[in-house]
Parts: structure tokens; C-alpha cells; sequence
């Protein structure tokens, strides 16, 4: 018996309340537990969570691979124009690199790369700064929405993700591209109005830094196109944005937080399971480890999730799409 | 007076912005269209060139997407 079916008796499989072998009154699941039960619980996720969470010193692959990925996709600029490299090699590795990117970034944004105060933190704020750039998201943007995202998830007025909300998977992916556009209120669209809104320096800092790399991008996309190579500019930055931003879009945020009802600790994500697999969903089927505890890196979300199931279980959290 | 240029600064970006797909269809769609035709030797309509032909299709459907807020 481990310590969590010791705290609830009624959990202990084949030992039911009527067997004689649980407390006088039950001890519910999720809500319905009492406050030492509670206490206890979180005391136990909090010790797995630690053991999982991030070390700077041990994150330089996300600072090495930002880094590559990105050296490589301004090497193809050159060799595609010089075609020494063909497009259809760039063009699913820029797709990759822009997808891959947001991941990097996101750690970021939650400073496991590196803690403010140690000697990793300039190679966090660098990784954030580069690896979402493919994407026309600037750092400084991108991490003020996603804490907001982690302060008010789900809320239908703060929740800055909120637009993803979609019923099912398909109008899912439509939205994803509908967000984007120029008069609708979804995306970055949707970023700059929360940011006006916010309004204190840091948030006018990022409609700045936003303003300057949508411009600068535009900028060279004309020049390039003019001066012709648009096939370039198409197959190696703005398609893969387009692809990347709806691929993030929907596995990183419709798919792990439909159907956006919960804004509880343990409800405001869901646990799922996909075809595609962990790697290709980006981790996100243990998005609830996440959401818990940003400081548990994307590539040790599932090992805490394993450990930590009991926990969610018996906080009411569904594990029943995950079987390990 | 600073506030001054602010204010025009901040009107003029946010008119840029607001005319971006129509600067987007003329600045990238219509060379696009006619590095494409030229890479898979189309000849462009009514004996026009090639980039002719892509800024009537990218102009106007920049304008469509600035007016109507949606590029389809």
C-alpha cells in the first residue's frame, strides 16, 4: 500500500468501504477531500515535482539545438540562392525548426534554461530571443502571454490562449489559420489588444519588440521577393510559419486544454491520448505536469507524470486516456 | 510637441498596419506568382508579363483581405 492509498483507504483496489476496511466516512476524490488530505497530497507532489525540475546546467541541449537549428536556417538563405541546396530540403526543415523553436522558447519564457541570477540566464533570454523568430513571435511577447496563459487558463476574459477554443479538432485546425487573420481578433491580434490592455512597460516593451519584427520580416520579404527570390522567402519562412504557428496552435494549446471549462488547479488541462505519439504531440499528453509545475523541463514531463499519477488521481484528475 | 509626434508616429503605424495584406499582395504574392509561373514555364495571359499578372491577382486580393479582414 503506498502513502496515497494509506490517506485514502477507499482507493486501495478491492477494499471498498463496505468491506469494513475504510474510514467511517468516505473520503471523496478531487473536492471532496479534506484539508490534512490535501495538505498531504500536495506536500507529496511538490517532493516528485522537485526531483524533476530544471537544472540550468543540465539544459544546454535546448541552448545547443536553438542555437544549430537556427544557424542552419539562416545557412539556407544562401545555399538556397546559390542552389546549392534544393527548396524541398529547407522547406520541412524550416517547418521543423519553426514548430521545434516554440518548445525551446517555451522553456524560456518559464527560465529553465537558466534562473535569473546564474551564470545559464544569458543563454535562456538567448534562446527565447532566437528561437521563435521563424515564427514573427518575439520573445518578450510570447512570454508575457504565456504567464498570463499560467495565471488566468481558461479564463474565457484573461486567458490570452482563450481564441483557441474550438468544438472538436477539426474546426480545431480551421481556427488555427482563421485566428490569423488580418480582422479577426485570435493570435497576435488578440496578444496586442491584451498587451494595450495591460499597459505597464514591460507590455509596451513587447508591442514594440512585435511592431519592429513585423515590420523588419515584411521588410525583407518584399526586398527578397523583388529582387527575386519569393520562392525562397515562401518555402523557407513563411510557410513554415504558417505551418508551425497552426501546429503549436493546436497541439500546444486546443489539444491539451479542450474543452477550456476548467480553470481549477487539476482541471484546467486535460490529460489525452494521440496516435501521433509523445514525441510528435511535443509532450503535450502530460501537459497537466506543465500546468502544476512549469519548472519540470518539456523532456521529463512524462517520468513526473508517472510519478505523480496516483496524486492526480486522487485529486480527481481523468489518467484513464493514459494507461502508463 | 513630443506627445505631438507620437500621436502622428503611432497613426502612421497603425495605418501601416492596417494596409499590410494590400502591401503583402503587392510586395510578396505578386512576385511569388510570377517566380512560380517562371519556374514552371506558364506564360502569363494576354501577352502581359509575367509580374503584370501577379500584381492583378496580389493587389486586389490584398485590398480584399484589408477590406474584408480575411484573405478568403
Amino acid at each position: 500500500m503506498n502513502e496515497i492509498t494509506k490517506l485514502q483507504p477507499g482507493l486501495e483496489p478491492g477494499v471498498g468501504v463496505s468491506s469494513g476496511g475504510g474510514p467511517a466516512i468516505t473520503l471523496g476524490q478531487g473536492d471532496g477531500l479534506d484539508a490534512h488530505t490535501r495538505r498531504t497530497l500536495l506536500q507529496q507532489e511538490r517532493a516528485i515535482a522537485r526531483k524533476y525540475s530544471s537544472n540550468g546546467k543540465a539544459m544546454w541541449p535546448y541552448t545547443v539545438i536553438t542555437l544549430g537549428c537556427f544557424a542552419m536556417w539562416l545557412a539556407f538563405w544562401p545555399l538556397a540562392m546559390l542552389d546549392i541546396m534544393p527548396l524541398w530540403i529547407g522547406f520541412p526543415l524550416s517547418c521543423i525548426f519553426a514548430a521545434g523553436g516554440y518548445i525551446t522558447s517555451h522553456e524560456a519564457m518559464h527560465s529553465n534554461i537558466g534562473r535569473p541570477g546564474t551564470p545559464q540566464r544569458f543563454w535562456n533570454e538567448a534562446v527565447g530571443e532566437v528561437a521563435t523568430i521563424i515564427l514573427i513571435f518575439p520573445f518578450s511577447m510570447a512570454r508575457m502571454m504565456h504567464l498570463h496563459h499560467h495565471y488566468y487558463t481558461n479564463d474565457p476574459e484573461k486567458d490570452p490562449d482563450y481564441t483557441d477554443a474550438a468544438p472538436g479538432k477539426y474546426s480545431a485546425w480551421y481556427k488555427t489559420w482563421l485566428n490569423r487573420q488580418p480582422g479577426v481578433d485570435g493570435s497576435i491580434h488578440h496578444y496586442k489588444r491584451v498587451l494595450e490592455r495591460i499597459g505597464t512597460p514591460a507590455a509596451k516593451k513587447a508591442l514594440r519588440d512585435t511592431m519592429l519584427l513585423q515590420l523588419f520580416s515584411m521588410a525583407f520579404f518584399f526586398a527578397m521577393s523583388w529582387a527575386g527570390y519569393a520562392m525562397e522567402v515562401a518555402l523557407l519562412w513563411w510557410l513554415p510559419r504558417h505551418i508551425g504557428l497552426s501546429y503549436i496552435r493546436y497541439w500546444l494549446s486546443w489539444a491539451p486544454h479542450h474543452p477550456r471549462t476548467g480553470t481549477g488547479r487539476y482541471d484546467n488541462t486535460r490529460v489525452f491520448r494521440t496516435w501521433i505519439g509523445h514525441w510528435l504531440s511535443m509532450g503535450m499528453q502530460y501537459h497537466v505536469v506543465h500546468h502544476l509545475y512549469p519548472e519540470v523541463p518539456n523532456h521529463l514531463t512524462r517520468s513526473a507524470y508517472r510519478e505523480l499519477k496516483p496524486i492526480l488521481e486522487a485529486r480527481g484528475v481523468d489518467c484513464s486516456p493514459l494507461k502508463d | 510637441m513630443v506627445y505631438e509626434k507620437l500621436t502622428i508616429m503611432q497613426t502612421a503605424l497603425r495605418q501601416l498596419f492596417h494596409w499590410m495584406p494590400f502591401l503583402f499582395g503587392i510586395g510578396f504574392i505578386a512576385p511569388l506568382i510570377a517566380q512560380t509561373m517562371a519556374y514552371w514555364d506558364i506564360p502569363a495571359p494576354l501577352g502581359i508579363s509575367r509580374i503584370a499578372f501577379g500584381l492583378m491577382i496580389g493587389a486586389p486580393w490584398g485590398l480584399y483581405a484589408t477590406l474584408r479582414g480575411r484573405w478568403l
